[in-house]
């Protein structure tokens, strides 16, 4: 005989937790816009530089999460049906992320140097291919169309999900995949091809073709780490107590340990090739990046971003322990943000590393937006795909 | 044959919850040497028979950073000790254009020490096993679960154990021969 309370697995939030969790986010969301407001007014240039760095970071969660979901579908990945929701909704703030894309839209003269006039004029024999890509309505079309292709797959694959939930059809399981085939490879190109736009022209002048990858690759890390803590938080508030069991952590941690690697080595590919050809116009990055305090910031990405996850998140022991997995993935969120920091701030403020209270404004601001987004999705929406076939497959996984 | 000493029995059940029921049991009363044989893996087979995780993740690390620290100490030894040349103003080693000679390296020992030490540590090759010789056996790679008691067991006795297994609701338990 099962005992009800046992076998009953809750996969809705209560209406009480919601509403709490609802209006601190709310009130998140007043006070860090009305700093970020106060901020943006008395010093642009250094609100647009924080608020990029914020928008980055929890834009990559959500570009994260609509990657990591298509390649569940792809793959027919049983396993991760449990945790699917939960990705899903992360992936479904992306139309709300869009809207938040305005700021950075707005600061393209403040904060891009190529965006200010009489820049293009200049004698530099490396503009002239580049002049096409930055013209400000050029930049304005392609990111509109990165948004614009990633809030479509993110909308399409969530209420596809959703519709499952009803039971009944596997059609919606092959409708997903048929989207996410194609889905990866639009998100792929237009997440470089963003990193490029957004992160790598605040230093007009420099160039690497692996830049792109290597934003993809720090967002696809910090979304791991982010459903990690999530599953966490959710499975302490009483929620999928059941549902999401050590193994599927397990799982997680693997995912994170092998992202961590692909951070690294791409990290590392784009550091060894402009190390080695030793040319100015390529090594600018780095000099700026190993100049004064920046450094202690390099080296601390190279410590903390890299050996500590991977030391911390090899054994099999650790990645079953829900109390390291938590950690490390907290740790490797500021470890995310610290490296987004480090990728911006030396462009926006050569001279000196720069920590200003604007950096958590417009993370409060941003995050609790996002959290908004999210939230409102856990309303009335069960926590898990409770209607797809492989549910109860992905209940039973096992590691061996 | 009639010489041969015995391997030990051969249990078979129907379906994998009875294995490790009787897996369980058997552990309980104090069987040690025992293995199981499936057509699929069982979960919570190796806890039920007490088998204890294996050193591979071990050997694949110390192959690994003997391949880290191998392929370091040789770039280090022929580029600035043995044979130095200065090559486009570049320092005679560093360790930038050493990594990935030294990721290659840790990542091809490790692989070597993994596909080697799963051998090793299962024995294999090996064209022969006792097994072969039960008459039912094909089974376990079709419908059929096995619990196999080896006689090197302390516990394990020629006539008391296949009893035993009947008795804990194996459909057959027969004696295997070493038969070499």
């Amino acid at each position: 005989m099962h005992d009800v309370n046992q076998a009953k697995e809750s996969y809705y939030l209560d209406a009480g937790a919601w509403s709490r969790g609802w209006r601190l986010l709310l009130a998140g969301a007043a006070a860090g816009w009305a700093a970020s407001l106060y901020g943006w007014a008395t010093d642009a240039y250094d609100f647009h530089g924080s608020y990029l760095v914020n928008y980055l970071f929890f834009l990559s969660l959500a570009w994260g999460a609509l990657f990591f979901v298509m390649i569940q579908h792809v793959t027919t990945a049983a396993w991760s049906v449990a945790l699917r929701r939960l990705m899903e909704n992360a992936m479904a703030t992306m139309p709300a992320m869009t809207l938040l894309f305005l700021p950075v839209a707005l600061g393209l003269n403040t904060l891009y140097e190529w965006a200010k006039p009489g820049f293009l004029n200049a004698h530099d024999p490396n503009m002239r291919f580049k002049a096409i890509f930055f013209s400000q309505p050029f930049y304005l079309i392609r990111s509109g169309i990165y948004l614009a292709v990633w809030s479509v797959l993110a909308i399409a694959l969530y209420r596809n999900s959703v519709a499952q939930d009803a039971g009944g059809s596997v059609d919606g399981a092959a409708r997903a995949r048929r989207w996410s085939a194609p889905g990866l490879l639009a998100l792929t190109a237009t997440v470089t091809m963003a990193g490029v736009d957004w992160v790598m022209s605040l230093d007009p002048h420099w160039y690497s073709t692996i830049f792109g990858v290597y934003v993809f690759s720090g967002g696809a890390l910090a979304f791991l780490a982010a459903l990690t803590l999530a599953a966490l938080g959710l499975q302490r508030l009483g929620m999928l107590r059941r549902a999401i069991t050590v193994e599927h952590y397990h799982d997680l941690g693997k995912w994170m340990f092998g992202l961590t690697v692909w951070w690294a080595y791409i990290g590392f590919s784009q550091y060894m090739l402009i190390w080695y050809a030793n040319l100015p116009e390529e090594t600018t990055f780095y000099h700026a990046r190993f100049a004064s305090y920046w450094s202690w910031v390099s080296a601390g990405l190279l410590l903390g971003h890299f050996v500590v996850p991977f030391v911390l998140l090899m054994p099999r022991a650790a990645k079953r322990s829900r109390k390291v997995l938590g950690l490390a993935a907290a740790w490797l969120l500021i470890m995310h943000g610290m490296d987004l920091h480090w990728l911006v701030m030396p462009s926006v403020h050569p001279h000196a590393f720069h920590i200003q209270w604007l950096d958590v404004a417009t993370f409060v601001a941003v995050g609790s937006s996002f959290g908004l987004a999210f939230w409102h999705r856990l309303r009335r929406n069960a926590l898990a795909p409770v209607g797809d076939a492989r549910l109860a497959e992905s209940l039973a996984h096992h590691n061996a | 044959m009639s010489e041969s000493r015995l391997y030990g029995a051969v249990a078979e059940f129907q379906t994998p919850e009875d294995l490790l029921e009787a897996a369980r049991a058997m552990r309980q009363r104090g069987f040690t040497h025992m293995d199981a044989c499936t057509p699929f893996p069982v979960h919570g087979i190796n806890e039920a028979l007490g088998i204890r995780r294996s050193p591979l993740g071990w050997l694949a690390l110390v192959a690994g950073c003997a391949g880290c620290a191998g392929a370091l100490l040789l770039q280090w030894w022929t580029g600035a000790v043995s044979y130095p040349l200065a090559i486009g103003g570049k320092p005679l080693f560093a360790f930038e254009p050493s990594i990935p000679i030294t990721f290659e390296a840790t990542v091809l020992l490790a692989a070597f020490a993994t596909v080697a030490g799963m051998l090793a540590l299962n024995g294999l090759p090996r064209l022969y096993h006792p097994l072969f010789q039960h008459q039912r056996f094909q089974r376990v790679t079709d419908d059929a679960f096995a619990l196999v008691v080896e006689a090197s067991d302390p516990k394990f006795h020629a006539t008391e154990t296949p009893a035993l297994l009947r008795n804990l609701g194996a459909a057959d338990a027969q004696l295997v021969e070493e038969g070499d």
